[in-house]
């Protein structure tokens, strides 16, 4: 399914590719003279649009940053087909010191409304003053083997893909919300189709700006999708079969979230989960969460 | 006040109060009803526009007031319909005359259900999907084709039922009530001797008799099938209990016999049979009230007993949280108490007036018991610290429907008497043939 929306979104940028080679062409005899470069510019960028090449990594060293390991790790990963890969977060708990950047740059990724959250992190304080002291847990979807959420769904909207994670069809899901209770993990919103500039002068531009979330444009406005629609966190999909990590990933500053390919044995999540101190939250529910926590 | 719209009905042997009212109640009755469902329907109009968002719904508690009232409906239709079967399939006819009104409530309480939650979904334009993309592990998939099934089942029933009325009807009135009794009995012709009339009714009982038998496992499903929405969630351990449909059901069939108690006390029929009809009605609503307060009671008992904290923590806001005037006024007077003393107190069980006023009260108490089976378990976290992780009017876990929700949910409820007022006033309601 959701490789069929790849293949509607591909084709709608052929499309555009078309009409930029027709415009290319049309004016190639005037416009080779004046702008090569302009040109060639715009349509390299239309080729990095349609192909994404995956970032060069340099090579490999013993000290390297986790996020370069795990980016090769990914792009290991992606030359698998699909099926073979099983995507997994690991949040080392003892790292996390509770800035909130990941919940501050999901939403800027995923241009999420107010209603809508994907990364909340819980804080508890534990003990009494003056022996106290903050725990804090970023609470992603937990891309479950076993979800409570797609079953209930009445219309077929939300499903597990091979590679584990699970997402919605913006256009088919009818907004019962019936998946929202389900979940045991509170890890889905529901887009109320609302602005957190809602009450000023003017919207502020970058909330009506375009998620590209499913490997789509969506534009907000009026009451179409995925205004009315339940949401969550899908690891950014559109970002990891770029060969790109997630952004909640790439914007800890403590280098406290990993992801990878947990059937790659020699992955950094691989290496990680496998440790005795991983715990994965409610597990008396038999959900089987792809997040681990490290405690 | 719908005793007046049946303004030929005969006073007899009883106290009732709005026998004698004016005629211009009649008319106040019903413009109060259409400036209501106009209401309504610019709220409902107001809500396809702007969009859920005029609802005080959050992501944490996306149902609210529309899926409680909703749930209302449903039951309130199952439990008419399964009190219409006592009579066609069980044959107790001494409530024969109860019989079609139970049927036509439960056909508006189902259209009722079915508008609430439709106006409830974020992509109200959608709802045909579920016919092409139809998921066989969803219970409200299920749900949604057994409402269409029992839908067609009950208008099949009630048209068997009246058909013979309906024929004669169009061929004794004049004007536009005999167009429309020909529309409605589609084209259906009465026999003129009285023994193949006996004959033809026969046949029509039978028939209703055997939609009455199919009908009943479907109430169940479709009402036990709506408590099965909720039981089987296992994130919220206040729903997750097997317990949870027979609850639904059972308050269902009390707010069934409560509703028709109501009506039957006001607006039957008042010949030699009327005050058994109400006493026996009463009767039933006692003992449903009484089922369902044990098995709300063995579920607090069993959920306290038990210390999970999220499910303790759904009991406390219940019994003391921001609302609980719900439980305590809502659920346990008017929906258990004050219906149970006045059906088992020695002064007022034998006047059909209290019986009906026992009856309406149980009807708007059931209300606030539909609102506590559906809030509160959304009210508590599922995750310690999730209510204060994300700081949102509209992650917030606190709800309280807004002024549209208000507007619509009380709009379409009079819209919904309207048009059962304006049908019951028309339709032959107590078989208008036979006894002629």
């Amino acid at each position: 399914m959701a490789l069929d929306k790849c293949k509607v979104a591909g084709s709608q940028r052929v499309g555009r590719r078309v009409v930029l080679e027709k415009v290319v062409t049309a004016s190639a005899v005037f416009a080779s003279l004046i702008a090569p470069a302009v040109l060639g510019d715009t349509a390299k960028a239309s080729k990095t649009e349609e192909e994404q090449p995956a970032p060069k990594l340099p090579p490999p060293s013993p000290n390297e940053d986790p996020l370069i390991r795990m980016m090769r790790d990914l792009q290991k990963a992606l030359k698998k087909p699909v099926e073979k890969r099983r995507w997994v977060m690991v949040i080392d708990l003892r790292k996390c010191v509770g800035c909130n950047a990941c919940t501050i740059a999901c939403i800027a990724e995923n241009k999420l409304p107010p209603s809508v959250v994907y990364r909340p992190v819980l804080h508890e304080e534990v003990g009494k003053y003056p022996n106290v002291t903050r725990k804090f847990l970023p609470r992603p979807c937990m891309q479950c083997d076993n979800p409570p959420c797609t079953p209930v769904c009445p219309v077929k909207a939300t499903w597990k893909r091979p590679d584990g994670i699970v997402v919605i069809d913006y256009e088919a899901c009818i907004g019962c919300r019936y998946c929202i209770t389900a979940c045991p993990y509170g890890a889905r919103s529901f887009d109320f189709g609302e602005y957190y500039t809602e009450d000023t002068p003017e919207i502020a531009p970058v909330e009506k700006a375009p998620s590209f979330e499913y490997h789509r444009t969506w534009e907000r406005k009026g009451n179409e999708s995925p205004i009315g629609n339940a949401r969550k966190c899908h690891f950014c999909l559109h970002r990891i079969e770029r060969g790109l990590l997630p952004q909640c990933v790439t914007t800890c500053i403590g280098r406290a979230t990993y992801f990878g390919d947990a059937n790659d044995p020699d992955s950094l999540v691989s290496e990680l989960i496998s440790k005795p101190n991983v715990m994965r939250l409610k597990e008396e529910l038999g959900t089987e969460p792809k997040v681990y926590y490290l405690t | 006040m719908l005793l007046l719209i049946r303004g030929e009905a005969k006073v007899q042997s009883d106290m009732s109060l709005v026998v004698n009212l004016p005629k211009q109640f009649k008319l106040a009755y019903y413009v109060l009803l259409v400036i209501l469902s106009l209401i309504g329907v610019i709220a409902i109009v107001v809500r396809l526009i702007v969009g859920i968002k005029v609802t005080a719904l959050t992501s944490p508690i996306p149902w609210g007031m529309w899926v409680a009232i909703y749930i209302y409906f449903v039951g309130l239709s199952a439990g008419s319909f399964l009190l219409s079967t006592l009579v066609y399939v069980f044959g107790m006819h001494q409530y024969e005359k109860v019989g079609r009104m139970a049927l036509l409530s439960a056909l508006f309480s189902l259209f009722a259900g079915i508008l609430f939650i439709w106006i409830d979904l974020g992509h109200p334009e959608r709802f045909w999907l579920l016919f092409v993309r139809w998921n066989p592990t969803s219970v409200m998939a299920w749900e949604f084709f057994f409402y269409l099934f029992y839908i067609v089942a009950i208008t099949f029933e009630l048209w068997f039922l009246m058909r013979c009325d309906l024929a004669s009807l169009a061929e004794r009135e004049s004007g536009w009530r005999r167009k429309l009794f020909k529309l409605l009995s589609l084209g259906f012709r009465c026999p003129k001797t009285a023994f193949e009339r006996q004959r033809c009714h026969a046949q029509s009982m039978r028939v209703v008799r055997t939609i009455g038998i199919i009908g009943i496992p479907i109430a169940i499903i479709v009402h036990g099938g709506t408590g099965a929405i909720f039981a089987v969630v296992a994130a919220r351990p206040y729903w997750f209990t097997p317990l949870l449909p027979v609850i639904f059901l059972v308050s269902a069939m009390a707010s069934g016999a409560a509703l028709m108690t109501f009506l039957y006390s006001f607006f039957g029929e008042r010949d030699k049979d009327y005050s058994e009809i109400v006493r026996g009605m009463a009767n039933l609503t006692l003992l449903f009230l009484i089922v369902d307060f044990l098995l709300i009671g063995f579920e607090f008992l069993v959920g306290l007993y038990g210390r999970i904290p999220e499910h303790v923590e759904v009991y406390r806001q219940i019994l003391f949280g921001p609302f609980p005037y719900t439980f305590w006024v809502g659920q346990l007077m008017f929906g258990s108490l004050i219906p149970m003393s006045i059906a088992s107190w020695r002064k007022t069980r034998e006047k059909t007036f209290w019986l009906g006023i026992a009856g309406l009260s149980a009807v708007i108490g059931i209300v606030a018991v539909r609102l506590n089976l559906v809030i509160p378990a959304l009210v508590v976290p599922v995750l310690k610290g999730l209510d204060t992780a994300f700081i949102q009017p509209r992650w917030s876990f606190c709800y309280f429907p807004s002024l549209w929700e208000w507007a619509s949910t009380i709009g379409l409820i009079a819209l919904v008497v309207l048009g059962f007022s304006v049908a019951f006033q028309i339709l032959p309601m107590f078989g208008e043939v036979e006894r002629k």
